[in-house]
């Protein structure tokens, strides 16, 4: 509640903001609520620079974390969409493998080699799409809770890798495939471009269309914005496809860099990317949701790997920081959230 | 006679708002202490704060003359403070004796004895005069009434010696309103004192021994007797105005006026049946009930919200597919539905967003938005309904109700409405508010929209409209105009089905 | 860093003096290892040289055979002191894995001693490494290109499954319809299919057969609820094969709540556990055949000898040979006693 509710003055400069722009104000501005994920990087990237100086900061150890962070940040990017708009999708891990799967079988392949790789690629997407148009049917149309439909795609999908390839790793054989993908371009490589690329059109269709704002309504209130006219089913159903056609593309850059279509690609990838959009500031109830913030927690995440590796430290020591950065993270977000409601 | 409690002083800050600045109350054991004031006036912070919830920065807090720190609900409820919210906080799955005793179980070893919290439930519920409510049934189960009083039976499961009721009638029907006086008078005759809030000042002169008036976070007047002081003082205590409910004046409906909305022979099994009536462009229809009559029902099958079982709904001729509520904004009908909260509105969003949610298309072109033209069209709707604060950036939570409801009025204007369906427009809007929405609402029909109005206030329904249907058990037991016919007639209709 | 380093020197320096005339692989087997041929050359090898940096990584250490190898591996490496090992341990993420071998690479490191989560996922990042300068040294599990490793040091995983099956004919030789039983690893690794593959073949030269196949997972849980199927599906079995000592504690948990005694169980991989329950023969458990867990170790030793150009101690050669196959040799009762040493943990 601000003041200007209790003391009715009756001025007629509507056009400008009445409210003072106070500290919370600049807390509330998608500024500064990445501010602290800035800080946290920038922490970071000290820490690196100050135990492995000679290694952490040069242009190949940057394009390492970016390679590693670009995979697991597109499938973030799906989930970032779908967490906004009051959901969760626990089958991102189980879809790159499937999609990476279905994507390098023979017959996938040999199409690829006589025609054109995009044969690969738009396997890798439909397959993805498909499996989110079925978790979208499943939540908006069966009503069945996105957890439990999630989690049955997550179980299905990954089995279904499995039968596809009889467990079996399926080397990638097409060159021009690799050539394209495993590439760069001014400099920086093709799977880093894409991850930007995602992100980009994240930040675009979350921000500045109508799907975006729907999303944001349907994730804050779905009565409301089935009331108001919004097809919410119709448009739960493309958050998810959205997110299926995310984990797609992720498939193809993790068939790029490893040059195989395997059952057990993406394992875990779920948590990783739950825990990088909820660090970046994505309310996990709906409603609110960043693509600049989730992006950060995907860099964070990647760059808390690489300062361990590079200081050879035990991948054990680094979940446990993993879970203590999560926890902070999650910790300021409610205080920062407290603050900026006031009552 | 001492006071039961001391307020004085109290301050309450939060970041950039200083909510309460010096707000003194006493309260008497065995009074109903009536608490009035705007939105805003800080009412619910000080209730807040004498339940716990939030710490003051400043001023006293004394019980029985003794001086007190409230740090947390628990040490409020240890003295003997309870509080009913509007929004009851029962857990709707446990059953009446659980919710009752939740947190303070009957119990042994760690056992909990379900025996002895029925057997005590239900000597609890009987003192409240509610012995009918079993105490086996799940919260959820009961009504709106019988709900409050499982809240009330919990506080005094606690030995409440002071009960904090906020808005307690405003879901509740005449009938269960009378009800809920009773109940008061027994708690009172036990000597336990009673804070009442409420906006309806007819129910103050009912129940209420005196009355506290806060305005801007400070008490400017307290002790005032119930019964005596004039509702113009109060008024103007509250408002600093001296303003009543102004209905505007009606304009005349041409006979000419085509009529937009044609319900014919609408029907839901056991909520409403045979429902039929026509709206013209520039009408305003009321629809007047009970709760339970179906009126919200009716208005929300119309809109596609449920889907009705027989019968059809026209908009300008078109028959519109039951249950697709797509379908029914798309032919210009628009709803401002009974729980803005939770219904209408994206708290967390800007008021401009929640303007334009509905009409998003207009502003976009191939999916991409533009902000500047979204934000101009709502500012500018926001200054024609004098939305305060001013500015659509802020987030609709920080809005009172009475600006919240311009808000979803606001956003139909935008989409140029044919038809506006209003459930309970004015429900938690204060006073000085409503006479805003009443202009609003009637400026908008002579604009030519056609209207369905639904209210449980009758001199709102009579006031405002320009025919009536009265509702009753889910049937139209009487369609006229408004003008002749009064509040105790619809009553009587909507109680005993005639005149 | 700096600081473990130096520790890794002291410890390292203290190695060299404890281990001056030892050829051994393992610390435990020093004092009785004093006179044996290769001595001379070992000695020659193991004088300090040029420092070689050495990265190294692995899948996650979620099994006891994959936890021994790091364990082992970190062990040698100290035990020179001029390697300074970098360990990047523990990923079952292909993706994760990759970015470690670019960090190596980025770390300019001389040498990687890894061994894949996927062999062919991991190639063309080892083929970088490899085009980069850097020795790779590929452990257990192969890149299916030669370009990505200077040298792959494997377990006998066909050969593990040759002399399990061998042993089932030796004991079984008289039965011609016995009912031999398999519990396999994770189905869908090559070691896997070669272990198996193997096992027939043995099986098949003395007439028998694998009556009942069923997959775990190698940890115990998944070895329990194998076993469990399986003896639900076979009331009578004369032999088990258990490809995983690991899950082989799930398979014998199991097989204890069955109550069943008819058969004997042959392990793999060779775990302390279970040769201690061989040594004691009060176990249904017979015989394991050993899949090394110090192939990291003589990763580090070899990517060392790569480094500073040196021949490999027993061999004319002067280049150290592009493929070192170890042997799977059958543990039972009567030998147990000279591998429990160099047994893992799990």
């Amino acid at each position: 509640m601000s003041e200007d509710i209790t003391t009715p003055s009756r001025q007629d400069t509507v056009t400008q903001p009445a409210i003072p722009r106070s500290r919370t104000d600049l807390l509330r501005s998608g500024f500064g609520r990445n501010l602290g994920l800035v800080v946290a990087l920038v922490l970071l990237c000290l820490v690196g620079i100050a135990t492995a100086g000679d290694t952490f900061a040069t242009g190949a150890n940057v394009l390492t974390i970016l390679r590693l962070a670009a995979v697991i940040g597109v499938v973030s990017v799906g989930m970032t969409f779908v967490i906004t708009g009051g959901g969760i999708d626990l089958s991102v891990g189980a879809m790159v493998a499937l999609a990476s799967v279905w994507a390098t079988t023979l017959a996938t392949q040999q199409l690829a080699a006589d025609y054109h790789w995009i044969f690969m690629v738009s396997t890798a997407l439909a397959v993805g799409a498909a499996c989110g148009l079925v978790n979208g049917l499943l939540v908006a149309y069966g009503k069945i809770v996105p957890f439990v439909a999630t989690l049955a795609m997550l179980a299905s999908a990954r089995g279904l890798a499995e039968i596809i390839s009889d467990r079996k790793t399926q080397i990638i054989t097409v060159g021009s495939f690799e050539d394209f993908f495993g590439g760069s371009l001014i400099g920086v490589p093709v799977l880093v471009w894409i991850f930007l690329l995602v992100a980009a059109a994240g930040w675009v269709l979350l921000n500045r269309t109508t799907f975006g704002r729907r999303t944001f309504a349907v994730g804050g209130n779905a009565e409301a914005a089935r009331l108001a006219g919004i097809k919410v089913q119709r448009h739960t159903v493309a958050l998810y496809v959205l997110a299926g056609l995310c984990c797609g593309i992720a498939a193809v850059m993790l068939m790029a860099r490893t040059t195989t279509g395997s059952s057990t690609h993406g394992q875990l990838y779920e948590l990783d990317a739950i825990a990088a959009v909820v660090i970046g500031g994505t309310l996990l109830s709906g409603g609110r949701g960043t693509i600049v913030g989730t992006v950060f927690g995907v860099l964070i995440f990647t760059t808390l790997n690489n300062v361990f590796t590079l200081n050879n430290l035990s991948i054990s020591a680094q979940s446990v920081a993993r879970g203590a950065i999560i926890v902070v993270a999650v910790l300021l977000q409610q205080r920062l959230a407290r603050r900026t409601t006031g009552t | 006679m001492t006071d039961l409690l001391n307020m004085m002083g109290i301050v309450k800050e939060f970041p950039g708002v200083r909510a309460l600045d010096g707000v003194d109350l006493d309260v008497r054991a065995g009074e109903v202490h009536c608490l009035l004031g705007q939105n805003g006036a800080g009412k619910s912070t000080l209730i807040r704060v004498l339940t716990g919830a939030h710490q003051p920065d400043a001023g006293m807090i004394r019980i029985n003359d003794e001086p007190v720190q409230l740090n947390s609900p628990t040490a409020a409820i240890q003295r003997g403070i309870a509080a009913i919210y509007q929004e009851l906080d029962l857990v709707p799955d446990l059953t009446v004796a659980e919710n009752i005793f939740l947190g303070h179980e009957p119990s042994r070893y760690g056992f909990s004895r379900i025996h002895e919290a029925n057997t005590k439930a239900r000597a609890i519920l009987q003192g409240l005069g509610h012995a009918e409510i079993p105490t086996h049934r799940t919260v959820g189960s009961l009504p709106a009434a019988g709900q409050q009083v499982v809240s009330m039976a919990r506080a005094l499961s606690r030995d409440a010696r002071l009960i904090v009721m906020d808005e307690p009638s405003a879901v509740l029907d005449p009938e269960e309103v009378s009800n809920l006086f009773r109940v008061i008078r027994g708690l009172t005759d036990r000597g336990v004192a009673v804070v009442y809030i409420s906006h309806r000042l007819e129910e103050i002169r009912e129940i209420g021994d005196r009355v506290t008036v806060l305005k801007d976070g400070a008490t400017v007047a307290t002790g005032l007797d119930a019964r005596q002081t004039p509702t113009k003082e109060l008024i103007q205590l509250m408002t600093g105005r001296s303003i009543e409910y102004v209905f505007p004046p009606r304009t005349e409906v041409r006979a000419a006026a085509p009529v937009v909305l044609e319900v014919v022979d609408l029907s839901r099994p056991g909520e409403f049946a045979g429902i039929g009536f026509e709206v013209r462009a520039g009408e305003i229809l009321g629809l007047a009930g009970l709760v339970g009559s179906g009126r919200s029902e009716v208005l929300e099958t119309v809109y596609g919200a449920r889907r009705a079982a027989t019968g059809f709904v026209r908009v300008d001729g078109a028959v519109l597919r039951p249950g697709r509520v797509q379908d029914a904004v798309k032919a210009g009908v628009g709803l401002a539905p009974e729980e803005r909260k939770s219904q209408a509105l994206l708290l967390d969003e800007a008021v401009f967003k929640n303007i334009t949610v509905s009409t998003l298309g207009r502003f976009a072109s191939t999916g991409f938005l533009n902000n500047r033209a979204e934000r101009e069209a709502a500012s500018k709707l926001a200054v024609a309904l004098d939305v305060r604060p001013a500015g659509v950036d802020q987030p609709v939570r920080n809005l009172s109700g009475g600006n919240q409801q311009k808000v979803v009025l606001a956003r139909w204007l935008l989409r140029d409405c044919r038809v506006l369906l209003l459930d309970e427009p004015t429900r938690g809007v204060d006073v000085g508010a409503r006479s805003e929405i009443y202009a609003l609402i009637r400026e908008l029909a002579s604009n030519g929209v056609a209207i369905v109005l639904v209210s449980s206030e009758v001199p709102e329904v009579l006031g405002l409209s320009d025919r009536v249907v009265v509702l009753r058990e889910g049937r139209a037991v009487h369609t006229g105009p408004a003008q002749e016919i009064d509040e105790h007639q619809v009553l009587d209709l909507v109680m005993e089905g005639s005149i | 860093m700096s600081r473990s380093s130096a520790r890794t020197l002291v410890i390292a320096g203290l190695s060299v003096v404890a281990l001056a005339a030892c050829t051994s692989n393992t610390p435990k087997a020093e004092e009785d290892s004093g006179n044996k041929p290769a001595e001379q050359a070992a000695v020659k090898n193991d004088e300090p040289g040029k420092k070689v940096k050495i990265g190294f990584s692995a899948p996650a250490a979620d099994h006891g055979w994959m936890g021994a190898i790091t364990k082992a591996t970190q062990a040698e490496a100290k035990k020179y002191s001029d390697v300074e090992l970098v360990v990047a341990e523990g990923t079952n993420d292909v993706n994760l894995q990759i970015s470690q071998v670019e960090t190596f690479i980025n770390q300019k490191v001389d040498a990687i001693v890894l061994l894949p989560f996927d062999g062919a996922a991991l190639t063309p990042v080892a083929t970088k490494a490899m085009e980069a300068g850097i020795t790779v040294v590929n452990v257990d599990r192969e890149f299916d290109s030669p370009f990505a490793a200077r040298t792959t040091i494997l377990g006998d995983n066909h050969g593990m499954g040759v002399s399990a099956g061998t042993y089932v004919c030796q004991q079984l030789k008289d039965k011609k319809d016995a009912v031999v039983a398999e519990i396999a690893g994770i189905d869908s690794l090559p070691l896997t299919q070669d272990r198996s593959k193997g096992f027939k073949e043995a099986l098949a030269d003395c007439g028998l057969k694998v009556s009942n196949r069923v997959a775990a997972e190698f940890t115990v849980e998944s070895g329990e609820k194998a076993a469990a199927n399986l003896l639900q599906a076979a009331p009578k079995i004369d032999a088990i094969w258990n490809h995983d000592d690991d899950q082989g504690v799930g398979v014998m948990a199991a097989i204890k709540n069955s109550g069943r005694k008819e058969f004997f169980v042959v392990g793999g991989a060779g775990s302390a556990n279970v040769m201690r329950d061989i040594k004691s023969g009060s176990s249904l458990l017979k015989a394991t055949v050993i899949y090394p867990s110090t192939q990291g170790a003589d990763g580090v030793r070899l990517a060392r000898l790569l480094v500073q150009k040196k021949a490999l101690g027993d061999l004319v050669e002067v280049e150290v040979p592009r493929t070192v196959q170890l042997y799977a040799p059958v543990v039972t009762k009567d030998n147990v006693d000279q591998y429990l040493p160099t047994a893992f943990e799990s």
